[in-house]
């Protein structure tokens, strides 16, 4: 892992980061077959465009800020898991206040500058799946994940939920990075390749 | 014991009232989701076989992952206990109110003083605070602060979260004057 200066967050406006990590023992009574550790890193950082116009260029400072943001969130979660071999799912959320565009929310995650710099840092190869939202500070947010190499790996489909308690202010934006290092707890809905053909066939002679 | 989840949360404020804090402040919560000992059981008139069986392991196991977590030496600390919808507040008060619990995390982080607390019963997903005070002297008014969680979705109502914070500092931007002033 890269070593990065301590005062990286302050450059890059960052107000605050909350790392939130889950380890589930038990799902319905009984451990899952494979260990599993989730977590979120959700950075506050102000919102470069606030009181700008829908017309405003927003590249600039996202070619200034998505890149170091990718940096400091994924460099805690790959602290916390144990390095990019350790994670096996992923995903991005940016949650915009209310002084701001969804837009401002999106180009923080949805342009190469951030989940190109992501899905290296986490080597992984599919797109990053994303949950977006403008909302006042404390709303939670429920981010999914999705395998980082197969996304269409059923068993790895999960959700987790991130929260800071004082933010987005209004002029503010909160930008996530989920991983976890397997599966749901206890994965067991077949897959793509276990799957009968399922058409509307299927409700033909169901009663409405 | 039974432990459905362990949870872990750092806050590292960076900036306050727009200037830098340095070193960034670092808060660190870690809980356990555990089955309430006392569930379906009506009312339990002696809780200490339940407070035996289960205070000091959850004890010594928060107060482990919560040194580790935070990453720097312990001078403020606290505790929480939330029940889920179905139990009672004093089945947390239990779990949490007894030097079996606290003396794990009180041996870890070199400290002497009470542990402030909090003990509240709500449905999964409930907002709690978890007050800290300075760990030698709970006087020291800088280290007089809180932090806050909310659970997705914890407790249920069969179980009890049991959760110990501690930070490695005061409040960031922390300037009122010491209580030794006013007195």
């Amino acid at each position: 892992m890269t070593t990065v200066s301590p005062r990286l967050p302050e450059k890059a406006g960052i107000r605050k980061i909350v790392h939130y990590q889950e380890e589930i023992l038990l799902e319905n009574g009984q451990a899952p077959a494979v260990p599993v550790v989730r977590a979120t890193v959700a950075a506050v950082v102000s919102n470069p465009w606030v009181g700008t116009g829908p017309e405003t260029d927003l590249a600039p400072a996202t070619e200034q800020l998505a890149p170091t943001l990718a940096r400091v969130l994924t460099d805690r979660l790959l602290e916390s898991l144990g390095g990019a071999q350790q994670v096996e799912a992923f995903g991005k959320a940016a949650i915009v206040g209310t002084a701001g565009e969804i837009e401002h929310a999106g180009a923080l995650i949805h342009t190469p500058y951030f989940g190109n710099l992501v899905r290296e840092f986490l080597e992984g190869s599919s797109i990053i799946c994303f949950a977006d939202d403008r909302a006042e500070a404390g709303q939670a947010l429920v981010v999914p994940m999705w395998h980082k190499t197969v996304a269409a790996t059923r068993s790895h489909y999960q959700t987790i939920t991130t929260r800071v308690s004082d933010g987005p202010r209004a002029d503010e934006i909160v930008v996530v990075v989920a991983a976890s290092t397997g599966p749901r707890p206890h994965p067991r809905i077949g897959d793509r390749v276990t799957d009968p053909a399922v058409t509307s066939t299927i409700l033909e002679g169901a009663s409405a | 014991m039974s432990t459905r989840k362990i949870i872990t949360l750092v806050e590292e404020t960076v900036t306050e009232g727009g200037r830098p804090v340095e070193p960034a402040a670092r808060v660190a919560v870690v809980a356990a989701i555990i089955a309430n000992p006392w569930a379906g059981q009506g009312f339990v008139e002696d809780l200490n076989p339940g407070i035996e069986a289960t205070a000091s392991e959850v004890g010594a196991l928060l107060a482990a992952r919560v040194v580790d977590a935070l990453g720097a030496p312990v001078e403020a600390y606290g505790k929480a206990a939330i029940v889920g919808l179905d139990g009672e507040i004093e089945h947390g008060s239990a779990l949490i109110h007894t030097l079996k619990f606290g003396d794990h995390f009180r041996k870890a982080a070199s400290a002497t003083t009470l542990l402030p607390a909090v003990e509240k019963r709500g449905p999964a997903g409930v907002v709690f605070d978890i007050p800290l005070k300075h760990i030698t002297d709970a006087t020291i008014r800088s280290h007089h602060q809180s932090i806050e969680l909310r659970l997705a979705d914890a407790p249920h109502p069969g179980e009890i979260v049991i959760a110990l914070a501690a930070a490695a500092q005061g409040r960031p931007q922390q300037r009122l004057a010491p209580l030794s002033t006013e007195q």
